[in-house]
């Protein structure tokens, strides 16, 4: 990732809008795999607005990498005060706003936060991420992560024997 | 990689806090690359500094442990510092220190969506030693103020808490 883009990284998470649930929420979404670390839920909640149902306030939980946490605090202010129908024509790279053009291996991280909101506004669409050719896993077996090494249950079971 | 990782066992953590690589299987890499091949498909990273940034990995480590007597202190300090236990759920359930979670998919969200960065999450394994990839996943996300029970909960039971049992896993 280059430093310029890092910083920015750094910057929107420095300060990230809208995390945590959002109580009475209009619309919830949830897109992603918890196996493997990626996981983002979205709740939207609209107003009507000169005659229109706008959306009010959307906040997101993410349980993915920290691009995608920025990219979904940037998402959920752009979205403020549009319908549901603008909100879905944006595509993955309008969301990541001041972030920029994301490189190759991070585009599914705009992804999965386009995913999210396409699943609470427009559940019945399609909402699994699949990854591109450019930002698919480059192992298609890879090394243990660091999330396996304290997440995985351990094999075998656990046998606690006390010292005294 | 198999053989970075043999010769500088904190690498991956390393990597991941800096670069954010390894941590899942979406930034993973195969036992059998190299780790040019790593930087070359991770924005072109320059193998140097990476080479560099892992050879004194183990300093970063060090950095990271609080040690048992540290974190009684801090707690008495300050009220909002999380405990996360990265134990199996057998050890924990025999033994854990008061107000700490067990990690769990759900605990994990909320560390990740509190909405701050910045809340002192101190996590806690049996010796120290499975807790500085957590911290080291949790850096890597954004989080500022992580540390690593040093000597993990066995340490704390002999320092802080010497009536809570100790154990070994057989």
């Amino acid at each position: 990732m280059n430093e310029d883009l890092q910083k920015r990284i750094q910057a929107a998470l420095a300060n990230p809008q809208n995390m945590g649930e959002l109580a009475n929420a209009d619309a919830i979404g949830t897109v992603g795999n918890s196996d493997c670390g990626e996981m983002l839920r979205m709740w939207v909640k609209f107003k009507q607005q000169d005659g229109k149902r706008v959306i009010d306030r959307a906040t997101f939980q993410s349980f993915g990498c920290e691009t995608a946490i920025a990219v979904a605090s940037l998402a959920t202010e752009l979205i403020r005060g549009k319908t549901a129908e603008e909100a879905l024509a944006l595509k993955p790279e309008e969301l990541a706003g001041e972030l920029g053009p994301l490189p190759p291996m991070k585009i599914h991280c705009s992804q999965l936060v386009e995913g999210a909101l396409r699943s609470a506004l427009s559940p019945q669409a399609e909402t699994c991420v699949k990854p591109t050719e450019s930002s698919q896993s480059p192992a298609t077996s890879t090394a243990p992560t660091l999330l396996d090494s304290f997440s995985k249950p351990k094999e075998g079971g656990v046998k606690i024997q006390f010292l005294d | 990689m198999s053989a970075v990782l043999e010769v500088f066992p904190g690498a991956q953590r390393a990597m991941f806090r800096r670069y954010h690589i390894g941590g899942c299987s979406s930034c993973g890499f195969q036992p059998t690359e190299t780790l040019a091949q790593v930087c070359a498909r991770n924005g072109n990273l320059d193998v140097a500094e990476v080479l560099s940034h892992i050879q004194t990995s183990h300093e970063q480590d060090a950095k990271i442990f609080i040690s048992a007597i540290e974190l009684a202190e801090l707690r008495k300090q300050d009220a909002t510092v999380r405990l996360l236990d990265v134990r199996s759920r057998e050890e924990f359930e025999a033994v854990n220190i008061a107000g700490s979670q067990l990690m769990s998919q759900d605990v994990m969200r909320q560390v990740m969506g509190d909405g701050s960065n910045t809340r002192p999450l101190v996590i806690v394994d049996h010796k120290g030693k499975t807790a500085l990839d957590a911290a080291a996943y949790f850096m890597g996300h954004g989080l500022q103020k992580v540390r690593v029970l040093g000597g993990g909960i066995d340490a704390w039971a002999q320092e802080v808490e010497t009536t809570m049992r100790r154990y070994k896993l057989g």
